[in-house]
């Protein structure tokens, strides 16, 4: 299952697969993620894949399991501690007035990352 | 395996008609370095500017810093499997022009990475602000896509570092320095009571501007394998990697990989440097977990007794610099490890994105959230205006005047996790 | 000239030792004690204008009192820079060096600089709140402590940028600090690796954040006959506060008896913690320390039986080893009292 808040994966793969598609920010979708991991998904990507930082692009996309089992303490760990990252450099104010064209390639990345999982 | 580097020296670097070297000068042809960016057809013009030690100068955004060399003696040429054929490299004799490199700037993406500055408080932090720059900006057609300008950029970078590295071919270098693998077998008859020592190098491979190839083959499709230590010397890993630019490793880092130099330097004498692992960071975790399972195989396998280990980039890959630091230390073998920090920009959040109690030997490159001011300069080569959107930047960055305030992670190379720097904090 | 005032103890006021540690806090004109070897350090920089001396005892057993009194004389003064100590191994010294040197800083705003032994209990205590010089463990090393202290304070009064800790000497606090090492990283990374494999002595440049992490016992065999004991950090104490238990950092736990006691409600329960929204709490104490549950449990059988007594301390800004000890103390007790297994609590 792919939890996104990112419309450009949501569009290319809503056929192939099963995506929870978040209308909200970053934070929304590891929050998402966290709830679920809680249910007993379990994360298959890590949360701060890619190197650009959680205060710089708006879009995430995270894929954990089909099913849910025990609760998966590694996912929990790296979920807890991909939030904990998140909140630290959402502390500080970075520029984020951006432009369409920005945004797009924000978009692109994030589908680019979340791709070199789905394809290996 | 053994490789000998001959080092000529470049001091300064100028434009003339011909190029070549002499007595320590770099002269390039303008004319000649164009024409080979715009052998490529996804370039409708490219500029070619100079960038000096202590010049007035700040190039932005940088996308990659590529050493030229040539392979003058022995198998393969430079990039094997990049721009030259797949034979295995890393031994024979190898020229460099020391003192001299290739940079490549561009706008691949709206938001960008990576500060120069040849002077001021900006080059204090980047190790390329001593060398002798050529710069290149290279424009991209109407709608080329950003998978096929990143690829043309970076090939344009290696074209002209190799035609550069093609002057130093019949050149007398100023200085050689020799380096020897041997076998795992002749090792231990060389050096049976030292302790035997491999390099866990980390390579960011996770899409789209965030990828790094190893004789061609993009990491992120490898399993963990080995390199002799000079196969590196003679680019075999080449970076694609455009985000992160304070820790991510430009081709020149791989190049002049340093804790390969510093290996080399105690080999013989307080350890047995056996050889390089280079493990992936991809976005999986069972990748992840099967990676730096295979770092922990390769480890015990080579009958290691201590390994070091350096990371590339931020967030995800202290989940694999954990994972190769735990399981490595579990098989009995000492690690040390070396990273960055993101510990905010007043220094007191958490560091990184993840931990362990066995990664009791840690070396950093610093904060790279620490806010420096940048003075303006007489010049920007590449494209001012990005300053305000590039990572670490924040909304009103780029100041009036042209200084600009922002993060160190703005600054290409600031806290290399090589260990590239003297840069650390505590 | 920048005017420093300098708090000792009455051991380093040459006025006695341990018969001597009730004093109340004096001030005296001008230097007194370690203050010489500072005045010296200082040059004509900087000057020691006041010495206050109080007594360890005097300062511990009355510390909301003495901190009042102390900060009262620093004021009149209106020094650039306070100096505390240094305390070196002493606890008590160390602590009220750590106090008042942090009440300095934060109430009067006036710089402020303390030093000790990084075994004293005032340095886990106090070495994230202030600048804090490593010395060490005896007064012996007076010298070496001036000899950092000094340029430290200097700074500190001036108003200079401080560098990383390794730097300047102080302990590390928590605050990551850039500066530039005499070698690379890579090379300081080899050095490293060469010591860890010759089992040298080596420090690492990022301490991991503490994990103190406890492998969990192996589970109760059979919980329906198991005797559960109820721990909590979560502050919850008789109405009333008996043993008045700090609503933060606190010094102690309580032990009470719910023997018969069938749910803690609003008339006869409460919580001591200062840290969170205490309305919830204080409404149904249940919610923290759940023995209402537990005694549905015991009466369905679903446990054997729930102990007598609960323990119960505040959490809030409680030193991680003032924890361990009263953990020491009441685990012994929980054992002799055959309790098989314990649900902690916390908020």
């Amino acid at each position: 299952m792919i939890i996104t808040n990112n419309n450009t994966v949501y569009e290319k793969y809503k056929n192939d697969y099963n995506i929870n598609f978040i209308n909200g920010g970053f934070k929304d979708v590891l929050i998402t993620t966290r709830d679920k991991i809680h249910e007993g998904y379990e994360l298959l990507t890590h949360p701060l894949s890619s190197s650009i930082k959680p205060n710089e692009t708006p879009y995430k996309s995270i894929i954990i399991s089909d099913n849910k089992g025990n609760i998966n303490y590694n996912s929990l760990i790296i979920i807890e501690n991909s939030i904990i990252a998140y909140d630290k450099f959402n502390n500080m104010k970075v520029y984020n007035n951006y432009s369409e064209k920005i945004i797009e390639d924000f978009k692109l990345i994030d589908l680019t990352v979340l791709e070199s999982a789905l394809n290996t | 395996m053994k490789l000998e580097l001959g080092y000529v020296f470049i001091k300064d670097i100028q434009f003339a008609e011909v190029s070549k070297v002499e007595n320590g000068t770099l002269y390039v042809s303008k004319e000649e370095v164009r024409k080979i960016i715009l052998e490529d057809q996804n370039f409708i013009s490219a500029e070619v500017e100079l960038a000096k030690p202590g010049e007035s100068i700040r190039i932005m955004p940088v996308k990659d810093v590529i050493e030229p060399r040539v392979k003058v003696d022995g198998p393969g040429g430079i990039f094997p499997g990049m721009v030259n054929k797949v034979e295995t490299v890393g031994s024979g004799k190898t020229n460099v022009l020391k003192g001299a490199a290739v940079v490549t700037t561009g706008k691949i993406v709206g938001f960008q990475e990576g500060i120069i500055d040849m002077t001021g408080t900006g080059s204090e932090y980047t190790p390329f602000s001593k060398l002798n720059n050529l710069v290149l900006v290279c424009e991209p057609k109407e709608g080329l896509k950003q998978h096929e300008h990143e690829k043309a950029l970076r090939f344009a970078g290696y074209k002209v570092a190799l035609y550069l590295g093609e002057l130093a071919r019949s050149l007398t270098p100023d200085e050689t320095e020799t380096f020897e693998t041997l076998s795992v077998t002749e090792g231990i008859k060389a050096y049976p009571e030292l302790p035997r020592v491999a390099y866990v190098l980390m390579l960011q491979s996770q899409g789209l501007m965030h990828d790094t190839y190893v004789y061609g083959v993009d990491a992120k499709q490898s399993l963990t394998t080995m390199l002799y230590p000079t196969e590196i010397m003679d680019g075999a890993i080449v970076s694609g990697n455009c985000v992160s630019a304070c820790d991510k490793n430009t081709t020149y880092h791989h190049l002049n990989n340093p804790v390969v130099h510093d290996l080399f330097a105690e080999h013989g004498k307080t350890l047995n440097f056996v050889g390089v692992i280079i493990t992936n960071e991809n976005v999986y975790l069972a990748d992840k977990e099967r990676s730096s399972n295979w770092s922990a195989k390769l480890a015990e396998f080579l009958g290691l007794d201590g390994v070091l280990i350096s990371q590339e980039g931020f967030g995800n890959p202290d989940t694999d610099l954990i994972m190769n630091c735990k399981k490595i230390e579990t098989k009995g073998i000492k690690t040390v490890i070396i990273t960055d920090e993101y510990a905010g920009r007043d220094g007191s959040s958490q560091s990184l994105a993840d931990a362990d109690a066995s990664a009791d030997a840690v070396v950093t490159g610093g904060n790279a959230n620490q806010v420096i001011e940048l003075p303006a300069l007489d010049k920007v080569i590449g494209y001012s205006k990005v300053a305000d959107i590039i990572a670490g930047g924040f909304d009103g960055s780029l100041h009036a005047d042209g200084s600009i305030t922002a993060e160190l992670q703005v600054i290409t190379g600031a806290t290399n996790e090589m260990g590239f720097n003297k840069l650390s904090a505590r | 000239m920048i005017k420093v005032v300098q708090y000792i103890n009455q051991f380093f006021a040459n006025v006695g030792g341990e018969e001597m540690a009730h004093i109340p806090a004096e001030v005296r004109e001008g230097v007194v004690g370690p203050g010489l070897a500072f005045k010296q350090a200082f040059g004509d920089e900087a000057e020691i204008v006041a010495t206050i001396v109080c007594g360890d005892s005097y300062f511990n057993e009355n510390l909301e009192e003495a901190k009042k009194v102390v900060l009262d004389m620093v004021k009149k003064y209106n020094p650039d820079l306070f100096i505390a100590g240094p305390a070196f191994n002493a606890g008590r010294y160390g602590v009220a060096c750590g106090t008042i040197a942090t009440a300095v800083k934060e109430e009067l705003g006036i710089p402020s600089l303390t030093g000790m032994y990084k075994e004293n209990p005032g340095a886990d205590m106090f070495k994230n709140k202030i600048y804090m010089v490593s010395t060490k463990n005896s007064a012996a090393g007076m010298r070496d402590a001036v000899k950092k202290m000094a340029p430290l304070a200097l700074k500190l009064a001036k108003g200079e940028k401080i560098g990383a800790s390794i730097e300047e000497g102080y302990m590390p606090n928590g605050i990551r600090v850039n500066f530039f090492e005499k070698e690379r990283g890579s090379k300081r990374a080899v050095d490293m690796l060469i010591k860890k494999l010759s089992g040298k002595e080596y420090v690492t440049e990022f301490p991991m954040p503490d994990f103190d992490r406890v492998d969990p016992n192996p589970a109760v065999k059979d919980i329906t006959k198991a005797k559960i004991a109820l721990v909590t950090s979560g502050g919850i104490v008789p109405k009333g506060n008996p043993d008045h238990i700090e609503s933060s950092s606190a010094s102690k736990y309580g032990e009470y008896d719910i023997d018969g006691v069938m749910d803690l409600t609003e008339a006869t329960y409460e919580t001591a913690h200062g840290g969170y929204d205490p309305v919830y709490a204080n409404l149904d104490a249940d919610r923290v320390l759940p023995v209402d549950i537990l005694r549905e449990f015991e009466k369905q059988g679903k446990i054997g039986s729930l102990h007598k007594y609960f323990y119960t301390t505040v959490g809030n800004g409680t030193a991680v080893k003032s924890s361990k000890g009263f953990a020491e103390e009441f685990s012994k007790k929980l054992k002799a009292d055959g309790v098989d297994a314990v649900i902690l609590t916390s908020t």
